[in-house]
């Protein structure tokens, strides 16, 4: 059993017992308005990470880092990469994406949040320079 | 047996030295426990809702992961500490899920793709898992932005597929806990994490081990220190909605950010019109007697005062003080004293959240009020007036706005 199948019986009862749960539980989410909707939104999550979100940031790595000193790039890529994740995660807002739903349900709108992106991306390219100079002026061990 | 083909699915093609089963148990470790505070405060969040009560489902009445206990009516800022952890530990997440997805690439395109039918198995619930978390997080960080691109009802599809997220997590769990526990006894997950990037190696072994790997150009806590960066920065852009007052403008991105006392549906969005608010108001109470009842009368009942926090679903908070006529109050003079249940129906004429069903416990507590002023002035009109829900702890939008109608239930 265990070698054709690759491993304990524990193994696949757990994974049959959770396949059928999520099935279950898919047919569920199928059962309501939108069926095809849901299922682009599953497998576009994983389509857009691993076709899309992995190679940009991996290509975009590599090119930067080319014939480039070791540890020189930290400074650049760990305030771009939380400049760019914050973009990532509220873009909508931004763009004012939901705004003509907010307004009409809360009667107010939304100000300055490409500004304040921006602002904040400032500061932390400047608390990395400040870094940088720091340890590459202080004293070399 | 075909070979591999060039590029990612052969192994000497993956150059970082990072990459091995101690980085990834690490991260692994990390993003269990906030997972966890996810999902619990998740389900947590379906409870508060009472599902079981009448009219108040959003999902589906006859669900088999019903409430097994009732959700309590205090401390008052408990639903708005749930669904701030909910949604700040849901952004802070984010990197961490990238960070451990980077980790374990390579396994995306081990070569051949199916090994064995358990193999097959196991390549399926992560397909589900990954799916899963992707959709959980694209469609709350939509939704909590009042981007409804998705156009299917979210409260639904985020609950199925918090459903199918949990078992998907189940099984990887029994497969790689022990995996995980493994790269801890050998010393690969906390040791590495002392060294700086002078000291950094590849792990000994492991599949996601490069075999030819590249210098480090970051130490694996360095690495750490940015993911957790990435968390900090996703979660105070919005935390300060959870917690209101004067932490509310440090939001530098919180969709709720403005505003002292956020407004989540205007009068004129829920279609109240001044003649149902005007003059000719009468709140209507059932129960053994039937009373009628203008707002003047409910400001001549003996008022009570209490500062409760309102919690949003969407992760906002305020905290204010109101004053009203206490719902068990009312539920006495309708002569049921110890009410199992109240449905309560607002005026507005159209939305699933215009009636709730609340708990006999909820209308017992002495800080439930028909809240009639808020901040010591009459409430306005956005926020509710002529009279509104305020019950503590309870979801935001089952704090029913513009009451028509309570009816007490022996």
């Amino acid at each position: 059993m265990r070698a054709r199948y690759g491993a304990s019986p524990l193994h696949l009862l757990v994974h049959l017992a959770v396949l059928a749960l999520a099935a279950w539980a898919l047919l569920q989410a199928l059962d309501l308005g939108g069926a095809e909707r849901i299922v682009l939104w599953l497998v576009g999550a994983v389509v857009l990470h691993d076709a899309v979100l992995w190679p940009a940031y991996t290509a975009l790595d590599r090119a930067a880092r080319r014939g480039r000193p070791v540890g020189w790039a930290n400074y650049v890529r760990v305030p771009l990469g939380l400049s760019a994740l914050l973009f990532m995660v509220f873009f909508p807002v931004m763009c004012g994406k939901g705004e003509a739903a907010y307004t009409r349900v809360s009667g107010t709108t939304w100000e300055g949040y490409t500004g304040r992106w921006l602002l904040v991306s400032a500061a932390l390219f400047a608390v990395s320079a400040t870094l940088y100079l720091a340890t590459s002026r202080g004293p070399r061990s | 047996m075909i070979p591999a083909p060039p590029g990612p699915f052969r192994p000497g093609f993956w150059r970082s030295p990072l990459r091995g089963p101690g980085l990834t148990a690490a991260l692994g470790s990390i993003l269990l426990v906030l997972v966890t505070i996810v999902a619990v405060t998740g389900f947590l969040s379906h409870a508060a809702y009472q599902p079981d009560l009448g009219g108040n489902a959003l999902v589906r009445p006859d669900l088999p992961f019903t409430t097994f206990f009732g959700w309590p009516s205090g401390p008052s800022w408990l639903y708005a500490l749930n669904q701030g952890l909910h949604v700040n530990v849901g952004l802070a997440v984010i990197p961490v899920v990238l960070a451990k997805l980077w980790s374990v690439i390579p396994r995306l395109f081990v070569w051949p793709p199916v090994r064995s039918a358990s193999d097959a198995l196991e390549r399926t619930t992560v397909a589900l898992l990954v799916a899963s978390t992707g959709f959980l997080l694209a469609t709350g960080v939509a939704n909590i932005q009042n981007w409804y691109v998705f156009r299917f009802d979210f409260v639904r599809a985020h609950y199925y597929a918090a459903v199918v997220f949990v078992a998907a997590l189940a099984a990887h769990l029994v497969v790689k806990v022990p995996v995980a526990l493994r790269a801890y006894r050998s010393r690969v997950v906390l040791a590495p994490l002392r060294a700086g990037l002078a000291e950094t190696r590849s792990e000994p072994e492991g599949d996601v081990v490069a075999p030819a790997p590249d210098p480090p150009t970051i130490s694996r806590r360095g690495l750490l220190a940015a993911v957790g960066a990435g968390s900090v920065a996703l979660a105070v852009a919005n935390a300060g909605t959870s917690v209101g007052g004067p932490l509310r403008p440090t939001a530098f991105l919180g969709p709720r950010r403005s505003g002292g006392f956020p407004v989540n549906k205007t009068a004129t969005a829920a279609r109240i019109t001044p003649a149902m608010v005007g003059p000719s108001y009468r709140l209507l109470v059932a129960g053994e007697q039937e009373l009628s009842l203008s707002r003047a009368d409910l400001l001549a009942l003996p008022q009570a005062t209490h500062t409760l926090t309102l919690g949003c679903v969407e992760g906002w908070s305020t905290r204010q003080t109101w004053s009203g006529v206490p719902l068990a109050d009312l539920a006495r003079r309708a002569g049921v004293p110890a009410p199992s249940e109240v449905f309560i129906e607002s005026m507005q004429p159209a939305g699933v959240l215009r009636q709730v069903t609340l708990s006999g416990g909820q209308v017992a507590d002495a800080r439930s009020l028909l809240a009639l002023q808020v901040g010591g002035k009459d409430l306005t009109p956005d926020h509710g007036y002529p009279a509104r829900i305020i019950v503590p702890s309870l979801p935001g939008v089952h704090n029913t706005k513009w009451v028509g109608r309570l009816e007490f239930r022996a």
